[in-house]
């Protein structure tokens, strides 16, 4: 495992600090938005800490992601632990949303990795994001 | 008209009369109803009236843009906003609720 | 601001660009094209700040032989344009400095912003809004189609 690259945001869910939650919002992501709005509500923290004291590592994938950018999801991917979870956060990220019928978009991310969870939304509201996250406690990864 | 709060979009089935409208108007496709057609005699009425039963209402959460067109353009009121945002799922066909779920969702009974 | 709207032949889409120059239009303001159908429109806006002067200078191309001088040469504003042009209605701008796509990395065979063009998606996947309750049992009313797809797209012709 290589180091993470410089540019990913790290957090930790405030209501179960032992999970950590990369965030990598690629393409036209208004659901970025969202995300530091969780940042900002509190609901994610900053110190995040580092990857040892993690209990588990999530990867959440927020963003129209086209064929053009698949690859460097990928990247990211291939940096972190092997037990990483991925998290679809938004229409776009999980199906292609309103772009489903575009020529150049990915059809959701589950073409490129298997998702632990699906959070729906265009885009999802922040309390939907730790909702979604707080899910893969109750029932842990498929 | 319904509170706008951007969680989910919930149905009140028994306002719903399968009219397609919003299944039409919805610009990702997520929507899909099923329904049959009845015949109702009515007291008084020389024949009888032929109405559409409702058999399925489902929203693709995965698709859907949360537009609100669909609760818009609903000619009867069946269509409205909710708070609800425990509606992520562990697989993307999880994220197709259908009638029972939707109208569970409901803020007013 | 005043302005003035001029459709022009296609012969004289870049003698009416110098001329618009060498009068103080010297800015750019937008070139784009819209599918008509039978034809491309291409149209251009400039601008004479001086003036206060807009000027939108249109011209029709046929469908199946798209073509035009660049007015990159007047205008290096206009490159991008005319590689987005070019990349998205296929017209191809004769000339042209340097006339790599704009956006798309590989080709998808047909430019994507012409109604011709057909998204596979919306082809592949049923229309939810096909079904008619209204009709059942009594035979299709009148046949229902997606808004915004052509019936020409659809895989198995006119339902």
């Amino acid at each position: 495992m290589s180091t993470l690259p410089d540019h990913l945001r790290v957090y930790r869910v405030a209501a179960e600090p032992g999970t950590r939650v990369i965030v990598a919002s690629v393409g036209l992501a208004c659901c970025a938005m969202e995300v530091e709005s969780a940042v900002r509500l509190g609901l994610l923290r900053t110190d995040a800490g580092d990857a040892e004291s993690a209990g588990r590592t999530i990867l959440l994938v927020a963003g129209t992601v086209t064929d053009a950018l698949a690859p460097a999801v990928n990247a990211i991917l291939a940096t972190l632990p092997p037990d990483t979870l991925v998290v679809s956060f938004g229409a776009c990220a999980g199906t292609g949303g309103p772009y489903w019928d575009a020529p150049t978009v990915t059809k959701g991310i589950d073409q490129l990795a298997p998702v632990a969870q699906y959070i729906p939304g265009c885009p999802p509201r922040p309390d939907a994001l730790v909702a979604g996250l707080l899910a893969l406690t109750v029932e842990p990864s498929r | 008209m319904s509170a706008v709060v951007h969680g989910v979009i919930a149905l009140v089935p028994d306002a719903c009369t399968s009219c397609m409208i919003c299944v039409r108007e919805c610009p990702t496709w997520c929507i899909t109803v099923e329904s049959h057609a009845e015949q109702v005699s009515e007291p008084g009425a020389r024949r009888p009236r032929t109405v559409s039963v409702l058999d399925r209402f489902a929203i693709d959460f995965g698709l859907c843009m949360y537009c609100g067109i669909c609760i818009d353009v609903c000619p009867f009121d069946a269509l409205e906003w909710a708070p609800t945002i425990d509606h992520s799922s562990a697989s993307r066909d999880g994220l197709v609720h259908d009638t029972e779920r939707l109208s569970g969702w409901r803020m007013h009974e | 601001m005043s302005t003035g709207m001029q459709t022009v032949p296609r012969e004289a889409w870049h003698e009416t660009f110098a001329g618009l120059v060498s009068d103080g239009f010297g800015y750019l303001d937008l070139l784009t094209a819209i599918d008509r159908g039978d034809e491309i429109e291409v149209l251009a806006q400039v601008v004479n700040p001086d003036g206060a002067e807009l000027m939108r200078v249109s011209v029709r191309l046929p469908s199946d032989d798209p073509s035009l001088p660049t007015i990159a040469d007047l205008f290096p504003a206009a490159s991008w344009h005319e590689r987005e042009v070019a990349e998205m209605f296929g017209v191809a701008f004769a000339g042209h400095p340097d006339p790599r796509p704009l956006l798309r990395r590989t080709s998808l065979g047909r430019p994507p912003l012409r109604t011709t063009t057909v998204l596979a998606a919306r082809v592949a996947m049923p229309w939810p809004g096909a079904a008619d309750p209204e009709s059942a049992g009594k035979g299709a009313r009148r046949r229902q189609l997606p808004p915004g797809v052509p019936a020409e797209w659809l895989s198995d012709g006119p339902r």
